[in-house]
């Protein structure tokens, strides 16, 4: 297994060089460059004394010439300083935002693999009662929803109309740090980035473990006399559970996606809220060190629920 | 225990904690704390700490730090801050400011060599400071004494004193350490930055908020304010949840949001001239609008009066040159009043189905908003109707400076503009985006207007030191505009903030830039 980890995360760092490839020629295809960005147009300055500044940037440089230079600073941790606000590295300004963001998407897949779990092993076991219908109605709901517009119909309801949960941000500007606070501001993101994966899981579960239930092992499980509650935890539910698995791993991907929105939504200070504000401003040293952070942590995580595979199906080897 | 189980009082331990947790935010807000959004909207700059390289954000900047002289809170004239007086050699080229007795917020003085500490910065453009170029009449700055400050310039400049308002006085003593060109790139900024002004910087939490507390010590007295928080917020709409929400006591708001706050006693509503001119700018470089006559029908094509009352609500002033502020505006000037006919005429006697026909027209635009979307879709509908078919197209900003400003640009990509443009509180301000000698990459004259006409009237209200006369050279301006149509001017907008009506003494104006301009920080109080 150690080799095989080996060999996943060498291809891995391969990957990473070519999407920072790419980031690197998509964004010099963009239209405008931070400079550009800067300007008001309301209030303009002539493109003389922009080019002053866009070579103290040093963009006026060849673009094969730009990009070893950052390479050669990144193989050595250096991602440089972000354009937009000049006195922060970009490193440390990205690897500030990677709490929050896990936080945010911890805590919504977490809710979203418990309640999507048990609704859908709920359903399936009481197929076609009242509980499986409403689960099933609110699932297509969930899954049709687009979460800008559950963000806002949220973000409405609950801090506008009812007033309950705040509106946005991570912390209460100006009061000291607690745990409750926090609590607070993460509720409702969480909650509504949970929707559609949980929606997802769910749909999968119901699928997989009415598959399950109609397995020999598990009439004979039955004939054998266990216990009903035995018979779906044990039997059932852990071999219905192999295909949610890569499901919740392949939608980590889906997830950052919709985390970049609930967090530009709610103020959530994460990297979805710092990539969207580097990208209206073409903050090119911020995009490149966020995007190969999100790239990193999605070839991680493919790779551990690869490793988590071969854990809960004894039948799997990696290697 | 089995897993389940276990999971399932995890799930309970969890729900427990949150429930617990939130009775501790019940609690209200602490008094004589402001929460704004003070960075939202057109004036706003989040994000951004440098006075020197600030394009807007003057609103929150100068809540802690001072110029030496700033517009009144009408934007009607200059008037001292830390320079308590200030005096014009008659050749206007020598200006002496007497300086008040002011403190940095560490208690060291406020001198003469901090004002020239900070001039030398603001002109050098290795600091990264976007106001370089706007002082290169500056000849030299001497701090005579401790107290005066001697600024020569090279040549007269009737725009020194409204640069000088956006100079925030910055600490020698805290910055000459710091080479010029790593000014940018210092911590300073958002750590630690003093100033002289009735706040002082306390801190600032990425992407979130920053906060500054009363300075007890301040020459205007103490603030009645314990704290002042400026909250980041990615687009109005959310500022606007936040302010419903009670979380802040004032944001700007777009004038479609302005529905939700009218006859609502809880909110007040502030308004104020934007200072931007709307127009259509008509790429001179494309042959299509050479003949005036077609540049007319455009003017009596669109319906500015129906637009301004059903998606303005009535909150803007029709502009027939770049202005609309009494002063500067000459009696008689046509107002090309809403006719198509008249309209379809002029094209017909142009010749207009040689010259385009039926082609679409790229209608290029920076503003993204649902009413500037709405704007669009009308022009288009009123300009198809004459038989002008102009397609329009919304960009970001970055993107619409990257076409426009290109010195050799596509013509097919933006035949057209609907843009704005400073033009006040300095009248001059609109000459960078008219005068000849500023088309790409002099400067920024998108629509690459060529009037020789215009430009010697530009040229002569900006050369005028008479200010008694500087006006009458304005509506010069203003007549060349109105008979030559370099754009088709649309109108002037109102903006708009909202503050609750605890707040008390609270002085706003929509200010380009978010000022600086008199707003007297000090006396904001907040009812409990």
């Amino acid at each position: 297994m150690l080799s095989y980890s080996l060999r996943r995360l060498l291809i891995g760092v391969g990957m990473l060089l070519a999407l920072s490839v790419l980031i690197f020629v998509l964004l010099r295809l963009t239209p405008g460059d931070p400079i550009d960005a800067y300007i008001d147009p309301n209030v303009p300055m002539s493109p003389s004394d922009l080019a002053e500044l866009r070579v103290t940037l040093g963009l006026d440089q060849p673009l094969p010439l730009q990009y070893l230079a950052w390479l050669q600073q990144a193989s050595v941790g250096n991602l440089g300083y972000s354009i937009q606000r000049p006195d922060q590295p970009v490193l440390g300004l990205v690897l500030s935002r990677v709490g929050p963001t896990v936080l945010l998407m911890g805590t919504a897949i977490a809710i979203s693999i418990i309640a999507g779990i048990a609704t859908g092993m709920i359903s399936a076991v009481r197929r076609n009662s009242m509980a499986d219908l409403s689960f099933s109605a609110l699932a297509v709901t969930g899954i049709s929803s687009p979460p800008f517009l559950s963000a806002l119909v949220g973000l409405y309801l609950f801090s506008v109309y009812f007033n309950w949960l705040p509106s946005g941000g991570m912390l209460t500007p100006g009061r000291e740090f607690s745990i409750g606070d926090l609590l607070h501001h993460l509720i409702l993101p969480a909650m509504l980035l949970a929707i559609a994966q949980t929606a997802l899981i769910m749909r999968y579960m119901r699928a997989s473990m009415l598959e399950v239930l109609n397995q020999d092992y598990v009439r004979t499980a039955r004939a054998k006399g266990v216990y009903e509650f035995w018979v779906i935890t044990k039997h059932a539910l852990r071999n219905a559970l192999l295909p949610v698995i890569t499901l919740i791993g392949s939608t980590i991907g889906l997830a950052i996606g919709g985390a970049i929105f609930i967090e530009s939504v709610f103020n959530w200070p994460g990297m979805g809220l710092l990539m969207v504000n580097a990208v209206e401003n073409r903050d090119y040293p911020v995009i490149m060190g966020s995007t190969l952070v999100i790239g990193a942590c999605v070839i991680i995580v493919n790779l551990l629920t690869d490793l988590a595979y071969a854990v809960v199906d004894p039948r799997i080897k990696v290697g | 225990m089995n897993r389940l189980s276990r999971l399932s009082s995890a799930v309970a331990l969890a729900a427990m904690m949150a429930t617990t947790a939130v009775p501790a935010f019940t609690a209200p807000a602490q008094a004589a704390t402001l929460s704004g959004g003070f960075d939202v909207g057109p004036g706003g700059f989040q994000g951004n700490f440098n006075p020197l390289a600030a394009t807007g954000g003057f609103t929150w900047l100068s809540v802690y730090f001072e110029p030496l002289v700033t517009y009144d809170e009408k934007l009607q004239k200059v008037t001292g801050v830390l320079a308590s007086s200030y005096e014009v050699s008659p050749d206007q080229l020598t200006y002496t400011f007497k300086l008040t007795d002011a403190k940095w917020h560490d208690g060291k003085p406020f001198t003469a060599k901090d004002a020239k500490f900070t001039m030398e910065l603001a002109k050098n453009a290795k600091t990264g400071s976007v106001l370089a170029a706007r002082l290169s009449a500056v000849a030299s700055v001497e701090a005579k004494d401790d107290k005066t400050l001697v600024i020569k310039l090279s040549g007269p400049s009737a725009s020194l004193m409204d640069t000088l308002t956006k100079v925030m006085m910055l600490p020698e003593h805290a910055l000459s350490q710091i080479a010029p060109d790593q000014l940018a790139k210092n911590s300073w900024w958002s750590t630690s930055p003093i100033g002289t002004g009735p706040f002082k910087f306390t801190k600032y939490v990425t992407d979130q908020y920053v906060e500054l507390a009363a300075n007890t010590d301040y020459r205007g007295g103490k603030p009645a304010l314990e704290r002042i928080i400026n909250r980041y917020f990615a687009n109005p709409a959310a500022a606007i949840a936040a302010l419903r929400a009670g979380e802040i006591q004032f944001t700007y708001v777009d004038s479609n949001d302005l529905t939700a706050f009218k006859n609502n006693k809880d909110f007040r509503i502030i308004e104020g001239d934007s200072f931007v001119v709307n127009y259509l700018g008509f790429n001179h470089d494309s042959p299509i609008w050479k003949d005036i006559k077609v540049r007319q029908a455009v003017m009596y094509a669109i319906n500015r009066d129906a637009i301004i009352q059903s998606l303005y609500g009535g909150a803007a002033k029709p502009a027939n040159c770049a202005y609309v502020a009494d002063q500067v505006v000459p009696k008689g000037v046509e107002t090309y009043a809403y006719n198509p006919e008249k309209a379809k005429q002029l094209l017909k006697e142009a010749g207009w189905d040689q010259i385009n026909g039926n082609k679409p027209i790229t209608l290029l635009t920076y503003y993204t908003t649902p009413l500037a979307a709405n704007v669009m879709a009308a022009v288009q509908a009123m300009l198809a109707q004459v038989g002008i078919n102009v397609t329009p197209r919304a960009v970001d900003t970055p993107t619409y400076n990257s076409i426009v400003l290109n010195p050799t640009p596509d013509t097919a990509q933006f035949q057209m503009v609907y843009a704005g443009l400073q033009n006040g509180p300095d009248p001059g301000s609109i000459n960078v985006g008219l005068n000849e000698k500023q088309i790409p990459p002099a400067g920024p004259n998108v629509a690459r207007v060529r009037m020789p006409q215009l430009t010697a009237a530009l040229d002569a209200a900006l050369g005028e030191t008479d200010a008694a006369k500087r006006d009458l050279r304005y509506q010069d301006v203003c007549k060349v505009m109105n008979s030559q149509l370099p754009w088709g001017p649309l109108w002037v907008a109102n903006r708009y903030g909202i503050a609750s009506s605890k707040l008390k003494n609270f002085v706003w104006t929509p200010a380009p830039g978010g000022g600086p301009y008199q707003a007297y920080p000090e006396k904001w109080a907040i009812a409990e």
